[in-house]
């Protein structure tokens, strides 16, 4: 970064998606216009009607990154990107401001037809009796990997072993490749359809978008980046 | 944070690595003029093997990877499992005895970030003997030639905690309850939050399931699984739930069976779950020990003088070791991290570090070996040295 000039407030938001349109209709709610690059030169953007901020327009998981690192200063992605992709995220990135949108619970769910399993308690039972009768322990698909294990851990269930499911984890009990499955839903309705159920206390996370904030290496926002900082959070309703 | 290189030192310096190798010398000497063989497991290991014994836990404390193949692989978390592989790989077939000693690297991930006394990366000397025919004097010989080691190491001043797992299992076996009931406290003693919750449970006025349909539950035979499938298979197709998955419905009626019969059954009295609570509690001199036991458990009508009497046998031999075994210290909850000990643990404290990061510990390991598929159970116990920590204590807490 060069000498004297000062730093500008580097934001990063979704480069596509459902989340980059709601980020998008979001901010046009607050009167803010996220002007993408209309050239080459790469992937940075700025805001109309407000002053001091660049935007850089990257991949959710980059997002995570770069707010871990400190590359960039702010961030909006889903609370649950980061508490599964971040060890100790409250200490490494501050969640300033839940943004409506995006929202999405994960959750722990079994097929329906397991009617002795209702609690994250009676899971343990049934899959301490599972790994007694099988010889193996119970299978869980999912892409939240750290998330479920703390959550398991949290409720005592150690009969389990966790299968990456990156798309269609909903089918997995029905094919015989897990047992059940922590996911996302926001209706419901998928899961439902796909003959499951979820617990009752298997919540492990309401999620939702966040303006996020880097406590990492970044240096020290100067006064007109932390005048930027209030003004984009004063305009968002923070 | 913790980027780079996080040994014990960080400084790259090779005088520190040059002092443990010189350490990690005298202790092997140790190790083989007791009769144990030098081995060399591999640093990466196959994850399996580590998931299927340790659990998911493993994830957050291991680096675990997949190769270009696919192959799910880790960083050895430990010395123990590598050495019980390769004794299995070996012995399983026969169950012949084996003592082997090694002195290796292994890696732990440090969540909270790795510092001097919790480095990343760090070396285990260690022994671990297999299949001996006197399992008493098997484990006074892994304390003792443990401790001598230290001290051939320069530690003079350190504390020895014992433990033993074998008289909460000889505790539960006494008391009156449901064997079911039994297994599950059985099963979560590992997990001391869990343990509690499940003692909680059992005791309380809803100690049967108050989330499954009671309808149905109150409708289940006791002690006919047959019938209670059909039942249970007729309420599923009457709900529209379909069976797709792979737990079956006579699993899931056997489940609500024994759910039914919790129901009926009486509740755990609170006087045995004091009973719990007072023994996990119990700390005093390990001469002491089984005494302060023996009179908690007379106060319950419950006698478990066999394996009190094992304690002080142990305890007997490991004195004739030489080893100041009665000023030891017993802690009755003392070993509940690792799930595969199922017998004496201890651990040895240096005055110069932390009560949580202990210089050295071991215990007996009986189940490890059949989990990783012997075809029967192979008795074991050993004992691994921390020797950043045994340097670093050498030194008095300065690298």
């Amino acid at each position: 970064m060069s000498g004297t000039s000062s730093q500008p407030l580097m934001l990063a938001v979704p480069s596509k998606g459902r989340l980059m349109d709601q980020v998008e209709a979001r901010f046009a709610r607050a009167g803010l216009v996220l002007r993408k690059p209309g050239d080459a030169r790469g992937y940075r953007g700025a805001i109309e009607g407000l002053a001091g901020v660049e935007v850089s327009f990257l991949s959710s998981s980059e997002i995570v990154r770069q707010l871990r690192t400190g590359e960039v200063q702010l961030g909006i992605t889903g609370e649950d990107l980061v508490r599964e992709a971040v060890a100790d995220a409250d200490a490494r990135i501050e969640f300033l401001h839940p943004l409506g949108i995006g929202r999405a619970d994960v959750v722990v769910a079994v097929p329906a037809y397991w009617i002795d399993v209702a609690t994250m308690a009676s899971l343990e039972e049934a899959a301490t009796r599972f790994r007694r009768r099988h010889g193996r322990r119970m299978l869980v698909a999912t892409k939240y990997m750290n998330l479920t294990r703390r959550f398991f851990a949290a409720h005592g269930i150690a009969d389990y072993r966790l299968v990456e499911s990156l798309g269609a984890t909903e089918g997995a009990p029905a094919s015989g490749a897990a047992e059940l499955i922590v996911d996302i839903t926001t209706t419901g309705a998928t899961l439902k359809a796909n003959g499951l159920r979820v617990l009752e206390d298997g919540i492990m996370l309401r999620s939702e978008a966040n303006l996020m904030a880097s406590r990492g290496a970044a240096p020290a926002l100067d006064a007109a980046a932390s005048a930027a900082k209030a003004a984009l959070l004063r305009r968002l309703g923070a | 944070m913790t980027a780079g290189r996080a040994t014990s030192t960080d400084d790259g310096s090779a005088r520190w690595i040059e002092a443990l190798n010189q350490q990690a010398a005298e202790i092997m000497a140790v190790f083989a003029r007791a009769g144990f063989e030098p081995i060399a497991p591999d640093i990466i290991q196959p994850a399996d093997v580590f998931l299927d014994l340790i659990g998911e836990e493993l994830r957050g404390r291991t680096y675990v990877f997949s190769d270009p193949d696919g192959a799910e692989l880790c960083l050895r978390p430990d010395l123990t499992v590598p050495a019980a592989r390769i004794y299995q790989a070996r012995n399983g077939m026969t169950g012949a005895t084996a003592r082997y000693c090694y002195n290796g690297v292994i890696f732990r991930y440090q969540e909270l970030g790795a510092d001097i006394a919790r480095p990343r990366e760090f070396r285990q000397a260690g022994l671990e003997s297999f299949a001996d025919a006197d399992p008493a004097r098997a484990e006074a010989e892994v304390v003792a030639l443990t401790l001598e080691a230290i001290r051939t190491a320069g530690l003079r001043a350190f504390r020895l905690h014992v433990g033993d797992i074998g008289l909460m299992h000889a505790l539960l076996a006494a008391v009156d309850m449901p064997e079911r009931w039994r297994a599950q406290l059985r099963h979560q003693f590992w997990r001391p939050e869990a343990f509690r919750r499940c003692l909680a449970r059992l005791s309380g006025p809803r100690h049967g399931a108050e989330h499954v349909p009671q309808d149905l539950l109150a409708r289940l035979p006791s002690g006919r699984p047959k019938d209670a499938e059909a039942i249970v298979a007729r309420h599923l197709d009457q709900h529209g739930l379909t069976v797709a998955g792979t737990r079956s419905v006579r699993e899931i009626a056997a489940h609500l069976l024994e759910l039914a019969e919790d129901a009926h059954a009486p509740a755990l009295p609170g006087r045995i779950v004091d009973l719990f609570e007072a023994y996990l509690s119990i700390r005093a001199p390990a001469s002491a020990a089984t005494e302060r036991v023996r009179a908690l458990s007379a106060r319950h009508g419950i006698d478990i003088t066999a394996a009190l009497s094992a304690f002080d046998a142990r305890l007997a031999l490991v004195a004739a070791e030489g080893v100041d075994v009665a000023n030891a210290e017993f802690s009755a909850g003392f070993g509940r991290t690792f799930e595969y000990y199922s017998g004496f643990v201890f651990e040895v404290l240096a005055p110069a570090l932390a009560e949580a990061t202990p210089i050295g510990g071991g215990g007996r390991y009986d189940r490890l070996v059949e989990a990783m598929g012997a075809t029967r159970p192979v008795p074991a116990v050993g004992a691994a040295i921390h020797t950043e920590r045994l340097l670093l204590a050498v030194r008095g807490g300065r690298p």
